[in-house]
C-alpha cells in the first residue's frame, strides 16, 4: 500500500511520486491511494519528472511563525507534464516583481531540506 | 421526514472579547436567542439536544469535549451534546446535524451553537492555528497561508476573466458600508471613514477611497490580496434553535421554514482541482439545496456568501448561479449585490465587516437572514419585504460547502 510517508521518502529521492490506477490508468499526482475517477483501491506508483509549468502564484508577506524570516516568498500551483498539478515554493523568480513572473512559465521540481521537512520547491527553468 | 423551522437566532456581537472564553460567549448567545423567541422558551423542557460548531478550541483554549461542557454551561448537562467540526463551516455543520435531527423525528427541539474565540493568540498563531484547515502534507509545507489559497484564486479568475485587484475593492467597499449599519459588526466604519481615520493619525492625505486601499496602510498579505481583503481575526458565538413545523407555533407566529439543505465538499488540496475559478463543493451544495426547495437562483431575495476574502464572495456567488461565470465582479461593480440592487449579498457586512469568528459563522449569517427575512434589520432592512434568504458557508479554501434555504413562514 503507497502511503503519505512513500510521497515523502520520493521527494528525499529528488522524485514527485504519483500514482496510477491499474483499473482504469487514471494517473494522480500528488499520490492517492484511491483513485479518484472509479474508485478502484488497486494503485501503483508513478514516478513524474518533475517538470511542469506555472498555474497560479501568490507571494506571501504575512508568513506563519516558522516562515516568517524567508518573507516575501512565492508559492505557485504547477501544472506537471504528466498531468495533474501540484504547490511548492518558487525560486529563481523577484518576489518583489510579481508582474514579472508569468504564468505558463516552465519550472523544474528540486527538493529543499528544510529542518526536519521536504518542501516542494520549483525553479524557473531557463 | 419532518418539515424543520428556524424559532429563534441569537448572536454575540463580534470583535475582540479579551476578557471572556469560548463557553462565556456561548453563554452570551444564548441568553439573546432565549430573549427572540417570540412566546418564549423553557430550556430545560424544551431543549433535546444540543449541537455545537467550534473549529479548534484545541489549539485556541486548550480544550476539548465542547458539548458536555457546553450543556453544563447551559444548565442543560444530562442532554444529547456534542461538536461538529468543518473549519469554518463548522456552525453550518452543526445547523445541519440539527436539521437532520429534527427532520428524522428523533428530537423535536435542538438548540444548534457555533462559538470560536481567536484572541487568545497572537496574528502569527492564529495563523497557524486555522492553516490546520489546509493540507498538511502537500500544502502547508511550502509556507502556503489562508490568504495565500484565495490569492491563487484571485490569480486564476484575473487570468481566465478580466478583473483586477482594483475591481475586487467593490466588494470591500460594498461590505463595509453595510458593516457601518450593524451594531455588532467589528469594524462599523465606511472604508472612506477609516481613511480619513488613518489620514490624521499618520498626518498623510488620500485623494479618495481606492488612494488609500492602494496605500502602505493596507499592505499585502498574499499577492495581490491586501490586508483589507481579508476577514479579521474576532471572538464570537451565535445560537439558533429548530423545532419541528409541528411544535413551532408554540415559540412563535413568524417561524422561517428551512426548505432546502445542501451539502458538498472539494479536494482540500487547491492543486488537486482543475478550475481555481469554481468551487465544486458550492455548486453541489447549492444545487442540492434548490433542487430540494424546488426553486431556482431567481428566486433568493437576498443572501450571505461567505467572503473570507473578497474574491470568494465574487466566486461564490457564480458557484451559487446568481450570476454567470466569470459575471460575478461585474455584477458586483454595476451594484447588483449591494443592499438596494436585485441581488444583496452581506446586508449585515459580511465575515469582512461583521468579523469572522469562524465557527460562529455560519449561523451568524442566519443571524441576519432572520432578522431581514422578518423585517427586523432597521437601518439595513432590505426593501421588497424579502421572502426567501439564503445562506452559503464554506470550510477552509471551500474544501466543504453548505447551503441552506429560508422562508418566512406565514404571519
Amino acid at each position: 500500500m503507497l502511503t503519505v510517508q512513500n510521497y515523502v521518502n520520493g521527494l528525499k529521492d529528488n522524485k514527485i511520486l504519483g500514482t496510477k490506477c491499474k483499473n482504469c490508468g487514471n494517473i494522480m499526482i500528488p499520490l492517492k491511494p484511491v483513485c479518484s475517477k472509479c474508485g478502484s483501491f488497486d494503485v501503483e506508483e508513478f514516478e513524474t519528472k518533475g517538470k511542469g509549468v506555472i498555474r497560479s502564484f501568490t507571494v506571501i508577506y504575512v508568513a506563519p511563525e516558522k516562515f516568517k524570516d524567508k518573507v516575501p516568498y512565492v508559492v505557485a500551483i504547477i501544472n506537471l507534464d504528466e498531468g495533474g498539478a501540484i504547490m511548492g515554493r518558487l525560486t529563481g523568480v523577484d518576489p518583489n516583481k510579481p508582474e514579472n513572473i508569468k504564468v505558463g512559465t516552465k519550472v523544474k521540481f528540486e527538493a529543499l531540506v528544510e529542518g526536519e521537512e521536504v518542501v516542494v520547491v520549483f525553479r524557473v527553468d531557463n | 421526514m419532518k418539515e424543520v423551522d428556524l424559532i429563534s437566532v441569537g448572536m454575540t456581537n463580534f470583535g475582540k472579547h479579551f476578557d471572556k472564553t469560548g463557553r462565556d460567549l456561548l453563554i452570551e448567545a444564548a441568553r439573546e436567542a432565549i430573549t427572540h423567541v417570540d412566546k418564549g422558551i423553557d430550556m430545560k423542557r424544551d431543549v433535546k439536544a444540543l449541537c455545537i460548531g467550534y473549529f479548534t478550541p484545541d489549539l485556541f483554549e486548550h480544550q476539548g469535549h465542547i458539548g458536555a461542557l457546553s450543556a453544563e454551561w447551559l444548565g442543560l448537562s444530562g442532554i444529547p451534546a456534542f461538536r461538529t467540526e468543518s473549519a469554518c463551516a463548522s456552525s453550518s455543520a452543526a445547523l445541519a446535524t440539527g436539521y437532520f435531527a429534527v427532520a428524522s423525528g428523533m428530537y423535536d427541539l435542538v438548540m444548534v451553537a457555533g462559538v470560536e474565540k481567536m484572541t487568545n493568540l497572537d496574528t502569527p498563531g492564529v495563523t497557524n492555528a486555522l492553516s490546520i484547515a489546509a493540507d498538511d502534507v502537500f500544502e502547508l509545507t511550502t509556507g502556503i497561508t489562508f490568504p495565500g489559497l484565495f490569492a491563487l484564486m484571485a490569480q486564476e479568475y484575473f487570468e481566465k476573466y478580466s478583473g483586477s485587484w482594483e475591481d475586487l475593492q467593490t466588494v470591500t467597499l460594498k461590505n463595509h458600508h453595510n458593516g457601518s449599519l450593524n451594531s455588532k459588526a467589528q469594524f462599523q466604519a465606511e472604508i472612506s471613514a477609516i481613511a480619513e481615520k488613518t489620514a490624521i493619525k499618520k498626518g498623510v492625505t488620500f485623494k479618495d477611497e481606492m488612494d488609500f486601499l492602494k496605500s502602505k496602510y493596507n499592505p499585502l498579505v498574499a499577492y495581490p490580496l491586501r490586508l483589507f481583503d481579508c476577514s479579521p481575526i474576532s471572538d464570537g458565538a451565535s445560537v439558533a434553535f429548530l423545532t419541528s413545523r409541528e411544535i413551532s407555533k408554540r415559540f412563535t407566529d413568524k417561524p422561517l421554514h428551512i426548505i432546502g439543505v445542501g451539502l458538498g465538499t472539494d479536494t482540500i488540496s487547491l492543486s488537486g482541482r482543475p478550475d481555481l475559478t469554481t468551487s465544486k463543493a458550492t455548486e453541489n451544495a447549492a444545487v442540492a439545496a434548490y433542487k430540494m426547495a424546488r426553486i431556482t437562483p431567481e428566486d433568493i431575495d437576498i443572501a450571505e456568501v461567505h467572503d473570507c476574502f473578497t474574491i470568494n464572495e465574487v466566486i461564490l456567488s457564480e458557484d451559487l448561479g446568481f450570476f454567470k461565470k466569470g459575471e460575478g465582479l461585474k455584477a458586483a461593480q454595476e451594484g447588483r449585490t449591494s443592499l438596494s440592487g436585485d441581488k444583496p449579498i452581506n446586508t449585515d457586512g459580511g465575515l469582512k465587516s461583521k468579523g469572522h469568528p469562524v465557527g460562529a459563522t455560519g449561523i451568524a449569517m442566519v443571524h441576519e437572514i432572520w432578522l431581514q427575512l422578518r423585517g427586523e434589520a432597521g437601518k439595513r432592512q432590505v426593501k421588497g419585504n424579502p421572502k426567501i434568504g439564503l445562506t452559503c458557508n464554506v470550510g477552509g479554501s471551500s474544501a466543504s460547502a453548505m447551503v441552506f434555504i429560508f422562508e418566512r413562514g406565514e404571519k
